[in-house]
């Protein structure tokens, strides 16, 4: 059996700091569209807010929020939030080669929210509303396709 | 103090729901204890917005991840499978994905064809009428003349290909290959009072349309209607036996977790492959020290599981691939049959299955990296969202006694019973079959157009769906369980109609032969009333 993942606590918020280096984070790992057609997490308070808690609530992502704003200031002498999107990219890249676990817990809620959202979901050219109760349409499909199987006739070996 | 029935059935789902059904024409009092509830239609996350997440919570086919107050723990540590089920009224027809295929003629005579296992002590030919009798109250879609089945006829047209299912029939021609509609069953127009499919795509965290056979809307409304009793939460703890080795009835638990004594003339199990052998070995005396019914020595052994490999092609043209029913749409049969130039005795299925929600795209993407965050997010969620398809190898199981469900010696569930314990491993002859199966499934979605395919671990570990064997059916008493009919050989009164029957597993999936066994035992046990135990 394997453990259950462990639990955020749903009222845990970040400090300043940790925020927005997660809303920078979140801002590198589903931004907008080049064409602009998609939008980008960091334009989407419900989803930061979510994403928030869930990392509030987790020591290892609250202590890799820190890692990382660690590394921004040791190696450029500023917040993560305040560095360049090409220097965000190059110190996001190596920290999730050293500590994959804390960009994929983030990502994973972040992705998990972002394709909830109706706007999201209207821009992918779906409706936004749960399938039940008005369902799909799927077409019926070409039977005819079946005729070299009904062709090559019986597969099945008898037995009694 | 309960009064006493003539009939007990414990488990109500697929095997249960079709027996109870069938001996309610006797008009003898029959009791059936389930231990979950009934599942109300509003409840089933198709009816919200985060109904695909709800497939890894309280809609989790695994029951150590829904955890529900019903569940009981299942440890499968010891298994490269993982067990799935349902506890409610409906057992697991309630998340299956109501693909819905018969076991063929030689899947009953593995022995004589191919030299492997045993032969059942019942065929195809026993079978075929209640095969149509429950691909009725099922609503079985399909259609008639599938070369790899002797000819039968579904109730109800087939479900949409879509783009999808063409797209792979397509496939499928260019290598001149076996492929047909699936039987599902699922009402693909309005059928015995069901609303038809409207494609939803959720079949495997409840129908809410209604429109899937499961049998808390077909099998159950009728045997209640005719007379049959049906108590929820209600836990079975054991089987009581009396000194005629004649089970005399039950102990369970009731909705309050008080002890409660159910007397019966004839006690019947339906609680599937893993819960059946448990019951079994938790009902131990002095006459069955190795549990009830056990003096084979097999109960619990000769686990099939199906084992389970997959791959996803990827296809450039957008193929709306997320919507229909999500069983099987097509289904290949080309290397069913034993050929043994291919090295592997049996053979398997290829199953076209369907791609995921947006969100279930993301989140699996996101994992496997096929989806990455950053720059290309977009661009790959477009290539892959609505333009997969899956093709799914199952294959036949044989029965091997080292596969096992015992009783975990300290894991329990909430009233304190033993819980169970997998232990299974992959047969050299299974792992062979899947090699060949994943090839042949590449080969299909590269004919089929496939721009990139999608690699999963093999086997896929969660889908242990289907659990047979565990109380092998047979003449002879010290190879087997039950006999022909289901009845215990130890304990003439106590009879067994679900998937722990099973001789061997097939290649197919099970619920369509388990109902069919369910009636037969019915029909056979109703024709012998008069010397039922002799």
């Amino acid at each position: 059996m394997n453990p259950p993942p462990p639990a955020p606590d749903a009222d845990a918020i970040l400090s300043p700091v940790p925020r927005e280096t997660l809303r920078a984070v979140l801002a590198m790992l589903v931004p907008p569209s080049p064409d602009r057609r998609m939008p980008g997490t960091a334009d989407m308070p419900q989803l930061l807010r979510h994403v928030e808690n869930v990392a509030a609530g987790l020591p290892a992502v609250r202590d890799g929020l820190a890692a990382i704003d660690h590394e921004a200031m040791s190696r450029y002498g500023t917040a993560f939030a305040a560095l360049d999107h090409a220097a965000r990219s190059d110190l996001l890249d190596e920290f999730a080669a050293r500590q994959p676990a804390v960009l994929q817990r983030l990502g994973l809620e972040a992705v998990t929210c972002y394709y909830q959202q109706d706007d999201v979901i209207e821009r992918l050219g779906l409706e936004a509303r749960p399938p039940y109760p008005v369902g799909y349409q799927v077409p019926a499909g070409d039977l005819t396709l079946l005729d070299p199987v009904i062709a090559r006739g019986k597969i099945y070996r008898d037995a009694s | 103090m309960n009064d006493p029935v003539d009939v007990l059935i414990i488990g109500a789902g697929a095997s249960a729901a079709a027996f109870a059904w069938s001996m309610a024409d006797t008009r003898m009092r029959i009791l059936c204890l389930e231990q979950g509830d009934w599942v109300n239609a509003s409840d089933y996350p198709a009816t919200r917005r985060d109904w695909e997440l709800r497939a890894d919570a309280d809609f989790s086919p695994d029951p150590n991840v829904r955890r529900r107050r019903e569940d009981y723990p299942v440890n499968d540590e010891h298994s490269p499978i993982s067990v799935l089920n349902f506890n409610g009224v409906g057992g697991g027809t309630i998340l299956y994905a109501a693909h819905f295929p018969r076991l063929h003629p030689s899947d009953f005579r593995v022995r004589s064809l191919d030299g492997v296992a045993d032969d059942w002590p019942i065929s195809y030919s026993t079978l075929e009428p209640w095969y149509a009798i429950n691909d009725h109250h099922m609503g079985v879609a399909g259609l008639a003349g599938d070369p790899a089945y002797p000819p039968h006829q579904p109730p109800l047209p087939p479900v949409p290909l879509g783009r999808l299912g063409e797209t792979m029939a397509r496939g499928f021609n260019r290598l001149g290959w076996h492929w047909w509609p699936s039987e599902i069953a699922i009402a693909t127009r309005e059928h015995e009072g069901r609303a038809p499919c409207i494609n939803l795509g959720t079949c495997k965290v409840g129908c809410a349309q209604g429109a899937k056979g499961t049998v808390d809307i077909t099998y159950w409304p009728l045997a209640l209607r005719a007379g049959v009793k049906l108590k929820t939460r209600c836990r079975v703890r054991e089987i009581l036996v009396d000194d005629n080795d004649m089970a005399a009835g039950v102990v369970y638990y009731d909705s309050e977790g008080r002890e409660q004594v159910q007397r019966a003339e004839v006690v019947v199990l339906a609680c599937n492959g893993i819960g059946t052998p448990r019951l079994l070995l938790n009902s131990t005396s002095a006459r069955f020290p190795h549990g009830l019914a056990n003096r084979s020595g097999l109960v619990g052994k000769n686990l099939m599981m199906h084992p389970w490999a997959a791959v996803r092609g990827v296809f450039d043209a957008p193929l709306e691939s997320q919507f229909g029913p999500q069983a099987v749409c097509i289904l290949s049969q080309q290397f069913y049959e034993t050929d043994p130039a291919r090295g592997f005795v049996r053979g398997y299925n290829l199953q076209v299955t369907r791609g995921f929600g947006p969100v279930t795209t993301a989140r699996t993407g996101h994992l496997r990296g096929d989806i990455p965050w950053g720059a290309g997010h977009h661009e790959a969620f477009a290539r892959h969202f609505g333009r997969t398809i899956g093709v799914g190898v199952c294959c036949e199981d044989l029965p091997e006694e080292c596969n096992t469900v015992t009783l975990d010696p300290t894991l329990t569930d909430s009233d304190g019973i033993p819980a169970p314990r997998i232990t299974y491993r992959l047969a050299d002859n299974s792992q062979r079959m899947i090699r060949h199966g994943l090839e042949r499934a590449r080969e299909a979605l590269r004919a089929a157009g496939a721009v990139e395919i999608l690699e999963n671990p093999v086997p896929m570990r969660a889908t242990g769906w289907h659990q047979l064997g565990t109380a092998r059916m047979g003449t002879d008493p010290e190879r087997s369980v039950v006999n022909e009919w289901g009845r215990s050989h130890d304990v003439r009164n106590l009879f067994i109609v679900d998937g722990s029957v099973f001789v061997t597993s097939g290649g197919v999936n099970p619920t369509p032969t388990i109902q069919a066994v369910a009636l037969h035992v019915a029909d056979t046990m109703k024709q012998r009333l008069a010397n039922l135990f002799d």
